[in-house]
This record gives C-alpha cells, sequence and structure tokens, in this order.
C-alpha cells in the first residue's frame, strides 16, 4: 500500500467544492442534502448527484442575519458557506426531516436561494402497514417533483441504485471491523475521512475508490492496540481532531454512532418485494437518530454495539445546542451507568476547538477508568 | 418594573379567566374519582376533541409551564431536571415539566391541586423535537400509563397533499380503536359531531373575537391573551363557547362605545413568538408610549375551521396544519400570515422575540422581519429573552430597545 492510502479521499474533500463546480457546470445537477434520511437512491436514480452539505469548522458572520446564536454549528455554518457561495454548485435541497434546526434552515435557505429548487419530505416514525405505504406514497411525490429538474424515474434504475449503495455500505462496515482490529490504515481518523468522502462523490466513482483502498488493505495485527476501548456517540463531527484527542487522552475508539459514521451506515440495505419497498424498509430500520427515537429505544442498541466491540465506555461528541442528543442524554447516561458503562458528555460549538480544555476533561476521564479497573 | 410581573387586565372577562382556569383543573384532578381516565397529550391537535367525546379528561403537561411560570415555580422544576442531567440549553417546557413530575408533582402544594397521574399518555411522533422528548421522558416516569405511539407528517401547510391528509386520518382512527381498547368507552358518532361543531363555534368565536383589533383604538390588548386558555385546553366543550362568548359580547360593547385598552392610543403593535409566561406584565410596559400590543403571531393557530358532518377528517386535518402554522415547518405561511396580520390590524411596529427556548418559532424572523420592511416599511426589534427561564432575560437590555424603538415609531408618527 502507498504511504498516504487515504489521500485520495482526504484530496475528494479538500478539493469537493472546485470538482463539483466542475461536475455542474459539465451539465450533471447536484442535490444538498442535510440529513441522512434523504433517500439518496431516489435522487441518484433520477440521473442527480446526492452532495451531503458539511459546515466545517468557523466563526458565523453573515449567516447571523438569518439565524439566532442558539442553533447548531452544523447549520450555523453551512449556511455561512452558502451565503460564501460555497453551494453554487447546487441545483436545490432536498431533505428528509429530521430536527427542527435542518427543518427551520432548509426554510429559510428556501426563502434565500428562491432560484434554486427545494423539497422536504416529512418522514413516518412509526413502522406499520399504513405508515410504510405513506412512506411510499412521499418516496413517489419526490421522484416526480425530481422529474420536474429533468430527472427521470423508473424501478430499474432504482434497483442499480439500491444495488450500489448497499455495495458502498458494506463495505464501510467492513471498514470499520478492520479498524476494530487495529488495522494501521483505518485509524479512526481515516475512516472519517473514507466516509466523508463519500458524501461528496457521485457513488459509482466513490466505490472505485473504496474497492482500489480495500484491495490494498494491509492484514490485521494480531491483537487491536492499546486503549481504552470507548464508543463514541453523537451529532455530525466535523473535524476529526476530536478523535484524535480522545485517542491522544488514554482512549481507544472502538465503536461509533455518529451522524457521519455506522448509524448512517447500518444496515447496508432493506428487503421488501418492490424497489422502493426495499428503500422504505432500509430507513424505517436504520440504526436510529436521536431526532426520530426514544432514548430507551437507542440504548439497547447502544449496549449491544458496546458489548459486539468490546466498548467499556461511551464518549458523547454533541455539537452546542443539539436538542436531541442534549435531550437523550440523561437517559442515555443513566441506562449506561446501570449496565456498567461509565460515560462522558463533551459539546464541540462551531469553532471545532477546545483541544486543551477537552484534553484534561478525557485525560481525567480516562484515568478514571482505569484505575476502576 | 421586575423581572417577573403580573399584566394589568382591562376586561371583566379575562378576571373571570380564573374560575374557568380553576375549573379546568379541578375537573383533572377529579377526574379518575369520577370515572373519567386521564390522558397526557400535546397541545394543537385533533386529539382534545376525541377526548371530549368520549368524555375522556385530556391533560396538557406543555400548558402546565406558564402555569409554574406564573406561580413562581418555574425554577424549581428546573434546577430538578437540570441536576438530572438536562442542558440549560434545552426548551425551558421541557425543562419544567420534566422537573415538577420528578419533583413538585409529588408533594401536596402545586396550583390547583397540581395534574392527576395519567392513565393514558399520548406520544407524538411530529411536532417540535422537544415535545417528543418530554413524552419519551413521561412514559419512563409513568410505566403504568398507556402509550399511545402517535405518527404525524411535518408538512408545511401549502404542501399538504392527498396522501398526507390520508395517513392523518389512518392515525387518527387508529386513535380511535387505541382509546376504545384503553377505556372500554365507544365513540359515539353523534357525540362527535356535537364536540366538533362546539370546537368550531369556538373557532369562529375566536376570529370574531380578533376582527374587533382593527378598531381604533383597539379594545384589547395581547395583555388580555390568557383568554386563550379555554382554546388549548377546553376546545370542543360548551364551557369554552359560553366563556367566548362573553369574552366577545364584552369587547363587542367596547368596540361600539370606542373604549380603547388606553385612552391615548398612538403606536400598535404586533408580538412574534411566545410571551414571557413569568412576565406578561411586558406587554404593558408599551403604554407609557401610547403603544398597544395588538396582535401577536400565537393567536392565529386558532382559527382552523372544522366540517362537523366529516369530523375524523376534520380534526385529522387540524392536527396537520396546527404546527406547521406556527412554527418553522411553514415559513413561507407564517410570513403571509404576519403580514396579512399587520395590514389588517395596521400595525406600526413589530416586536420580535428571539426564544432561547424556542428554535422552531424563532426560526424566520429574520425572513419575516426582512418583508416586512420591504413589502411594509413595517419597522421591527429584536428582543432576546425566553418565554419560561427568566435567566435568559436581561429586562434592562429590554428597557433599552424598546425605549428606543418607541421613540424612534413616535418620530416617525410626527
Amino acid at each position: 500500500m502507498k504511504n498516504n492510502p487515504i489521500q485520495p479521499f482526504e484530496k475528494t474533500i479538500e478539493d469537493s467544492r472546485q470538482r463539483l463546480m466542475a461536475l455542474s457546470a459539465s451539465g450533471r445537477k447536484t442535490i444538498g442534502y442535510f440529513c441522512t434520511y434523504t433517500p439518496i437512491e431516489i435522487l441518484h436514480a433520477c440521473g442527480l448527484v446526492p452532495i451531503r452539505i458539511r459546515a466545517g469548522a468557523g466563526r458565523m458572520d453573515k449567516a447571523g442575519a438569518h439565524l439566532p446564536d442558539f442553533i447548531c454549528p452544523y447549520m450555523k455554518l453551512s449556511l455561512e458557506k452558502a451565503l460564501d457561495g460555497h453551494y453554487d454548485f447546487l441545483s436545490g435541497i432536498v431533505q428528509g426531516y429530521s430536527c427542527d434546526a435542518a427543518c427551520g434552515l432548509v426554510n429559510v435557505w428556501k426563502d434565500i436561494f428562491t432560484d434554486r429548487f427545494f423539497h422536504a419530505m416529512p418522514l413516518p416514525y412509526n413502522d406499520t402497514r399504513a405508515s410504510r405505504t405513506y412512506y411510499r406514497s412521499a418516496l413517489f411525490e419526490l421522484a416526480s417533483r425530481l422529474e420536474d429538474l429533468g430527472g427521470h424515474f423508473s424501478e430499474t434504475a432504482l434497483t442499480e441504485s439500491l444495488n450500489l449503495y448497499s455495495c458502498i455500505r458494506s463495505l464501510q462496515l467492513e471498514l470499520y471491523d478492520h479498524r476494530n482490529k487495529g488495522n494501521s490504515a483505518v485509524t479512526s481518523r481515516n475512516l472519517m475521512a473514507i466516509v466523508d468522502a463519500g458524501f461528496l462523490l457521485p457513488p459509482g466513482e466513490y466505490l472505485s475508490m473504496l474497492a482500489d483502498f480495500m484491495d490494498r488493505l494491509p492484514p490485521d495485527p494480531p491483537a487491536a492496540e492499546n486503549g481504552f476501548p470507548v464508543m463514541v456517540s453523537g451529532s455530525l463531527v466535523e473535524d476529526p481532531k476530536i478523535l484524535d484527542t480522545i485517542e491522544a487522552s488514554g482512549g481507544r475508539i472502538a465503536a461509533d454512532d455518529l451522524c457521519n459514521g455506522f448509524r448512517q451506515i447500518f444496515p447496508a440495505d432493506g428487503r421488501g418485494k418492490t424497489p422502493v419497498d426495499r428503500l422504505v424498509d432500509r430507513y424505517i430500520n436504520r440504526f436510529p437518530c436521536p431526532a426520530r427515537a426514544r432514548a430507551t429505544d437507542r440504548s439497547d442498541r447502544l449496549l449491544a454495539l458496546a458489548k459486539d466491540s468490546g466498548a467499556k465506555a461511551v464518549v458523547f461528541i454533541v455539537q452546542k445546542f443539539c436538542t436531541p442528543h442534549l435531550a437523550d442524554y440523561p437517559t442515555l447516561s443513566e441506562v449506561l451507568k446501570r449496565n456498567g458503562l461509565a460515560s462522558i458528555l463533551i459539546e464541540m460549538d462551531e469553532t471545532w476547538q477546545m483541544e486543551s480544555q477537552v484534553k484534561t476533561r478525557l485525560e481525567s476521564f480516562f484515568e478514571m477508568m482505569g484505575s476502576a479497573g | 418594573m421586575e423581572k417577573t410581573h403580573k399584566s394589568t387586565k382591562r376586561l371583566k372577562t379575562a378576571k373571570e379567566l380564573q374560575k374557568v382556569v380553576s375549573d379546568y383543573y379541578l375537573r383533572c384532578i377529579s377526574a379518575r374519582s369520577e370515572g373519567r381516565p386521564v390522558g397526557w397529550m400535546p397541545p394543537m391537535n385533533g386529539v382534545i376533541e376525541l377526548f371530549y367525546a368520549m368524555d375522556l379528561q385530556p391533560v396538557f403537561p406543555e400548558n402546565w409551564s406558564p402555569v409554574c411560570a406564573a406561580f413562581g415555580l418555574a425554577p424549581e422544576n428546573f434546577s430538578v431536571s437540570e441536576n438530572m442531567g438536562y442542558s440549560r440549553d434545552l426548551c425551558g417546557y421541557l425543562r419544567n415539566i420534566i422537573g415538577y413530575v420528578h419533583g413538585l408533582m409529588n408533594e401536596k402544594d402545586s396550583p390547583f391541586g397540581g395534574l392527576p397521574e395519567p392513565d393514558m399518555l399520548m406520544s407524538p411522533g411530529g411536532g417540535c423535537v422537544p415535545v417528543m422528548k418530554i413524552f419519551h421522558e413521561l412514559e419512563r416516569r409513568f410505566p403504568d400509563a398507556k402509550v399511545f405511539y402517535a405518527d404525524l407528517p411535518q408538512v408545511a401547510v401549502e404542501d399538504i397533499q392527498a396522501y398526507h391528509i390520508d395517513y392523518a386520518v389512518a392515525e387518527s382512527q387508529r386513535l380511535v380503536g387505541f382509546l376504545t381498547e384503553a377505556t372500554g368507552r365507544r365513540l359515539d358518532e353523534d357525540r362527535l359531531k356535537e364536540v366538533v361543531r362546539l370546537s368550531d363555534r369556538a373557532c369562529e368565536l375566536w376570529d370574531e373575537i380578533m376582527s374587533f383589533r382593527r378598531c381604533r383604538p383597539v379594545p384589547f390588548s395581547a395583555a388580555e391573551m390568557g383568554i386563550m386558555f379555554v382554546m388549548v385546553t377546553l376546545q370542543g366543550t360548551q364551557t369554552a363557547v359560553d366563556y367566548l362568548t362573553r369574552v366577545r359580547d364584552e369587547i363587542r360593547q367596547k368596540a361600539e362605545a370606542g373604549t380603547g385598552v388606553i385612552e391615548d392610543e398612538k403606536i400598535r403593535l404586533f408580538w412574534d413568538n411566545i410571551p414571557l409566561w413569568y412576565n406578561m406584565g411586558l406587554f404593558n410596559y408599551f403604554e407609557k408610549y401610547g403603544g398597544v400590543v395588538v396582535a401577536e403571531t400565537y393567536s392565529a393557530a386558532w382559527s382552523i375551521r372544522l366540517d362537523k358532518e366529516n369530523p375524523i377528517k376534520s380534526l385529522a386535518l387540524k392536527s396537520l396544519m396546527s404546527y406547521p402554522l406556527v412554527s418553522c415547518v411553514s415559513i413561507n405561511k407564517r410570513k403571509e400570515m404576519v403580514l396579512k396580520a399587520c395590514r389588517d390590524y395596521a400595525i406600526d411596529g413589530v416586536i420580535f422575540h428571539r426564544n432561547k427556548s424556542c428554535l422552531p418559532i424563532t426560526l424566520g424572523q429574520m425572513e419575516i422581519k426582512e418583508a416586512l420592511e420591504k413589502e411594509l416599511g413595517i419597522p421591527s426589534v429584536i428582543i432576546d429573552a425566553d418565554h419560561m427561564d427568566e435567566r435568559n432575560f436581561s429586562l434592562a437590555q429590554f428597557q433599552t430597545r424598546v425605549d428606543a424603538f418607541m421613540e424612534m415609531l413616535l418620530d416617525r408618527k410626527e
């Protein structure tokens, strides 16, 4: 393997704007989305390129004329970037309804960028026959609206898109196994870059890059590396430095439940008689986001994930003002504690620069974990 | 003025409200002993009419928070929930009610006798995230309560399609099945039609009451908005209709006599977002400048008319529309409504309460602000505060901003 096998993924993230501007100039239409409950398979099946909007780190300036300060960094800086022209390549936005902040932001976005396509898709919260029927109707409405934008939907195309994304997610899940076994090419930082790059490329192109990486992956070492095994759970993590800080403070990330991690990858696929049923099944059975699920349902999943991965504590990394995560934290931490898992909550603002303070807290946490045996 | 302050009420009927409120909570407390099962639910949906039609007792934990704020109990409730790990950045309704059910509810000295424990919980999928999370915690706090897992599409009012309505109707029917099974009571169709008729009559009266706000001088202001209590808790009852009829009569009389809230009305104001429940007296603050808060966003959500001949569909539509109308789900619609209200009520200036406890209503305010200036030339001011948590409110800052704003509006008038 080359010295820096992760370079293509990092470069994809770094060059995303120029590359996507060029793609858009070549006639391909790109559609932005915030939440990973957005059914990107429909977008792709219609011949469009789904691109997840990233915010990065920084400060809110222009966006302050539209948003209050008490909204999460992801929303603040996404709008900041959009107002700076960073997302000029997008033909529009499609949003699967998740939290209040995302719902409000896409409406504000719609109000500002009046010449672009916009569609918000309300998703059901329950899994019943009626809710699946409703879900199918919502997907068909989305496909129909995308056709107005020049897309063309067919069930055959949707099957191909489902197969493509299923393949991508299966490979990404394999990488999680390699990370847990201590594979040097798949550090937590690298894994995040690999997954994040997938949000910014046409899926076919990304799959080739991913397959190439997998082909040249070194063998797993005989034993996992040192460090206290933890799970990280929380919102979108925009800067991998926080993962480095966890590992530099004595932790080893054995599993994650992050918005740009395992939570949006698992399961790789769904089941159903028709491609639309298969899509509905996958999204209904998704590893749940707190904006759409009970803390008690999530705690069962987190406990199972901790057991499978060997994680012995949980580090919650939450974007400041993220209501769904902050509201679940008291219940989750209590249930985890009852089951022998300690936890710590770290809130990150839009600068993502709280390293020394966070490091001190994490070092104390891991020291305590170590002394607790 | 202090940080917490009650409003000055001029309507006789607004003063009567105390009895309506205490009677309602007395019915809540006595429901179980009178054989009426108690269900806790979020406000602003079509569930309330089904409850009254089946002689069940609806209780609104969200609405209990203003009561706690008015009685000065919110700080203690916040202390309980914050000690449990709930962040101060979370909505004040959430921190208040979770603190209450884990704290003061277990003691005897609550206002109006406190809230009765629920036999059922109408736990929402949809609405804002804090309300969903309140009910998730209530499910844990009251494990013996039967839970209805509700589901409602979050769709902008202008984007509602037939399949959204079909799903909302199917959910209403599923709810009727749940209530029947949970309580052993059957829904009588004629009784439902009557309750829906009463609910619609309340909306009609509400619209009529609001229409008097066009009068100059305006016969009542936002300081009297406690009258909204019956729209939240008693929609579908004769009590609500009777009370609103008395309110309408009194306001009509004042309007016909040309009696305004204040003697020399100079400035007509609009308030956007939830009031500061611990300081309703702010609505009177503007009066020293000849200013009256003539209208507010909150009151628009109670104008959804119902068809008694098609009750389930009407209630499903009410459930679909109520929350989007006052939140960021329908910013375009909200903008349209605020602009229309400002035209209808001849508004001179708008106060935007940038509410730390309510992101869904706060988002979109800047877009509405801009439209007001561009399309109607109406200036506005932003007040940073919180509808529940007085720690997020600075009276001095409020006064500084409002004083400057009112002086500017008076200058414009001259």
